[in-house]
């Protein structure tokens, strides 16, 4: 019954997105707003009728109904409640429909907030939301059908996959990242929109910066918590492995960032008009290539949870996106003249042009690495790997470049930046950042990269908090205001700027985090008899007890230890093994005590039959707390540039008298 | 511009050039670097220092092992190609078509900063050329309407 009421929404809703994308095409062409209208509906009953599909899976999901191949192959009696409900993303069919859930709400919100500013673009850009929709329903109404049947159905389903019912983290990070991923669709509609109607001036990227900074900011968060899940789950220690799906995951938020940025000088300058089409159409190809790269597994990947045949499918998609708004924009390319010029090679302007450039020089490193393997032996015939130790030499120096560009960016002023303004933002974050580089030497540091990273670091944690300093000073002689009062005023009257600066602030965070987990990481591997202890670094860690039980749905054995720190004992760990009938391996689960110095990782090697003794493997990786918060304070500075802003409701606001202006000095 | 761009390339030789073991003093330290270069055969995407694997821990202390026994990195490392093939490296070597991986993304920016500085000069110097040539003259009809709302917004 619900395979095949399921398989019938899917259809319908091909069918009605296909229709709407055509009558919305129909009606602004022929003048007939009928049709615009019915176009509309289209998005809202698309909507409905994926809500309707997403409840159906879910029921069946819980109600564990075996009839429903993909039900059988993801959820089984002993699963319990939380991993079964998110068993929807846990492989490919079922994270198909998410992503149709999620790319029809968003074109659906986009419809009805957009739609009283936008009457002339709004027909186009449904029709380009509807369109991509279409694909993907297409996906789940014919090749990867998650509504699928089995006959005879099985007593009992396979369950999820071990490692993604091993951490509740699971229930956020996939449809965060989709978020990510689709988000970006609502910007490349508009950008198609603009490039349809012709009306390329800066309509488009008023109307879209703020979904764009909406999907940045899921992509984001969906990056940062895959890598905490990753390390909190793969067992071995890393948050980041060079992984192509990692990668994939990159590049769009790589190309995307690129595209925030340099929409600032399209706005300000009207210049760029080419370029940051050429980003939005990029960024969302990239999406769709990596869903590509999960999905596909033509690259071996520690996230081949779920393979098809599909690949093919998504390539044609892709060529199609290219060939079309490529093509749209060479169509176009008379009307997307620069309309500004150049003042000064010291600028910002030229500061984010060569942001621009090295955002894109990385994600290119990134794009060339993950798939050089394919061209190696395409070329060559000879297999190779491309892996972290690449990636650290490559990346490395262009990401500490891109640290140095975050900081003088937002404070070398528009058009042409005189040596005296240089001097007064500069000079004292400058001299921070020397100090500082002296500190981390003398505390240790060695290396090149790891003093120009915590140096580089400094000075633009010190420009951005510099800023925040100079606002909050400026506000108070004015009004004499409270600093917090100064500070949230501040930050309410230019929420973009101060925004952007407090995700600078958060990028600077990952950036330690990142650098000091590398760089003074400790880690020891010893077998240990009962009452036997070893140390590590501050630790002492001590072997007192193996134990192991059976669960509902699986066997676990776990090991207890007890840390001390000079003699004190802090805590008390249990890293274990967990050995699934359906798995030939044991899945590991490390126990980490996380502090915002350092975090101590227990992984449970082996251990002997009659448990009098157990290996175990122990890593300190301090500050890696911080790679977490710094992501946090990411999203809260996205959050904070785009929370609305209640004056541009109401009225254009009235020109005050302002005694200091960010970024005008 | 030329001479950025030069010490830009002399930058990227010796950074290229210079052995990814210099900070590693000690033989366990040697060993983990070693280790962190090698992928573990049976995982995947991990390297032989990360992965829990068995396989991944009899190469640790295989790779230990030589190190004791006096080989240097470089034969270690030859050693496991031989066995495994290319593929057992977590980075190509640097030889032939592989430098296509390491230098294209350097060759990329270093062309992008070639591109911006002649576009940013040619702009720069296009908006100090003197007179209106930004402005390409007004069309007579606007000019007269231009002038009678000015007038009629200047009572």
């Amino acid at each position: 019954m619900i395979s095949t009421l399921g398989r019938f929404t899917m259809v319908l809703a091909l069918g009605i997105a296909l229709y709407g994308a055509i009558v919305s095409i129909l009606g602004v062409r022929r003048r007939k707003p009928a049709l615009i209208e019915s176009g509309r509906g289209a998005v809202f009953a698309v909507f409905g009728l994926a809500t309707f599909a997403v409840l159906l899976m879910e029921a069946a999901l819980v109600g564990r109904d075996f009839s429903i191949q993909y039900v059988a192959r993801n959820a089984s009696l002993g699963t319990p409640l939380l991993y079964t409900v998110i068993a929807l993303w846990g492989a490919l069919e079922g994270s198909i429909l998410l992503w149709i859930w999620i790319l029809a709400l968003m074109s659906l919100l986009a419809v009805v907030i957009e739609g009283r500013r936008n009457r002339e673009a709004i027909p186009y850009a449904t029709a380009v939301l509807l369109s991509i929709s279409a694909f993907f329903l297409f996906l789940a109404a014919f090749p990867a059908n998650p509504f699928a049947a089995i006959f005879p159905p099985p007593a009992d389903g396979r369950g999820p996959n071990p490692l993604l019912q091993n951490h509740p983290l699971m229930a956020i990070h996939p449809p965060c990242l989709y978020a990510g991923y689709v988000g970006w669709s609502v910007p490349y509609a508009f950008a198609m929109a603009a490039l349809m109607t012709g009306r390329l001036g800066e309509e488009w990227i008023r109307t879209v910066r703020r979904w764009s900074i909406v999907a940045w900011g899921f992509l984001t968060v969906g990056v940062i918590l895959g890598g905490w899940w990753s390390y909190e789950v793969l067992g071995w220690g890393g948050y980041w492995a060079w992984d192509p799906v990692e990668n994939a995951s990159l590049l769009p938020w790589l190309t995307g960032t690129a595209f925030l940025h340099s929409i600032m000088i399209q706005e300000r300058r009207k210049m760029l008009k080419v370029w940051n089409l050429a980003l939005i159409i990029t960024t969302f190809a990239l999406t769709i290539f990596g869903t590509f790269l999960t999905r596909s597994g033509i690259l071996s990947s520690v996230h081949a949870f779920s393979e098809s045949t599909i690949g093919p499918m998504f390539l044609a998609f892709i060529g199609v996106i290219l060939l079309v708004s490529f093509g749209l924009l060479v169509y176009r390319s008379d009307g997307l003249k620069a309309e500004g010029d150049l003042d000064s090679l010291v600028s910002r302007e030229t500061a984010f042009l060569m942001n621009n450039l090295l955002l894109l020089g990385f994600a290119f490193a990134v794009f060339l690495g993950t798939l050089f393997p394919l061209i190696s032996e395409a070329v060559r015939g000879v297999k190779v790997s491309v892996g972290e130790p690449f990636f650290n030499k490559v990346n490395v120096p262009i990401g500490l470049v891109l640290i140095f560009l975050m900081a003088i960016g937002p404070l070398i002023a528009w058009r042409r930046a005189s040596l005296d303004s240089l001097r007064r933002n500069f000079s004292l974050p400058l001299l921070l950042a020397f100090l500082g580089t002296g500190v981390s030497s003398i505390l240790g540091v060695r290396g090149l990269y790891p003093l120009l990273a915590f140096s580089l670091a400094m000075f633009a944690a010190a420009t951005v908090i510099q800023e925040f300093a100079r606002g909050v000073r400026a506000r108070r002689q004015i009004s004499g205001e409270g600093y917090l009062t100064a500070l949230s005023n501040l930050t309410k009257r230019s929420r973009r700027r101060y925004g952007g600066l407090i995700v600078h602030l958060g990028v600077v965070l990952v950036v330690i985090g990142i650098t000091a987990s590398t760089v003074f990481r400790l880690e020891k591997e010893v077998s240990l008899k009962r009452g036997e202890s070893m140390h590590l670094g501050r630790y002492q860690v001590r072997f007192d007890d193996l134990t192991a039980w059976q669960e509902a749905h699986r066997f676990v054995v776990q090991g207890t230890f007890t840390v001390l720190n000079a003699n004190r004992q802090v805590a008390e760990m249990r890293p274990a093994k967990r050995f699934y009938p359906s798995e030939q391996q044991p899945i590991g689960t490390v126990d980490v005590r996380s502090t915002p110095r350092e975090d101590l990782y227990l992984i449970l090697s082996s251990f002997t039959q009659d448990g009098a003794s157990a290996t175990l493997k122990v890593l300190i990786r301090p500050l890696v707390m911080w790679i977490w918060i710094g992501g946090a304070v990411m999203a809260l500075g996205a959050l904070v540039a785009i929370w609305p802003d209640r004056r541009v409701l109401v009225a254009e606001p009235v020109k005050e008298r302002v005694a200091w202006q960010p970024g005008r000095s | 511009m030329r001479s950025v761009m030069l010490s830009l390339l002399i930058v990227a030789v010796v950074w290229l050039c210079c052995p990814g073991t210099g900070l590693a003093v000690t033989l366990e330290e040697q060993a983990q670097l070693l280790a962190s270069e090698l992928r573990c055969p049976v995982c995947q995407n991990l390297s032989v220092g990360d992965s829990p694997s068995e396989m991944a821990n009899q190469m640790r202390e295989l790779v230990r092992e030589k190190l004791k026994n006096g080989e240097n990195p470089e034969q270690i490392r030859a050693y496991f190609v031989s066995r495994y093939g290319e593929w057992i490296l977590l980075a190509p070597k640097r030889q032939g078509f592989n430098w296509v991986a390491w230098l294209l993304p350097f060759g990329a920016i270093l062309g992008g900063v070639g591109v911006i500085g002649f576009v940013v000069r040619r702009s720069v110097s296009r908006s100090r050329a003197p007179g209106d040539a930004q402005l390409p003259p007004l069309d007579p009809r606007y000019a007269s309407r231009l002038q009678a709302e000015l007038k009629e917004w200047g009572q």
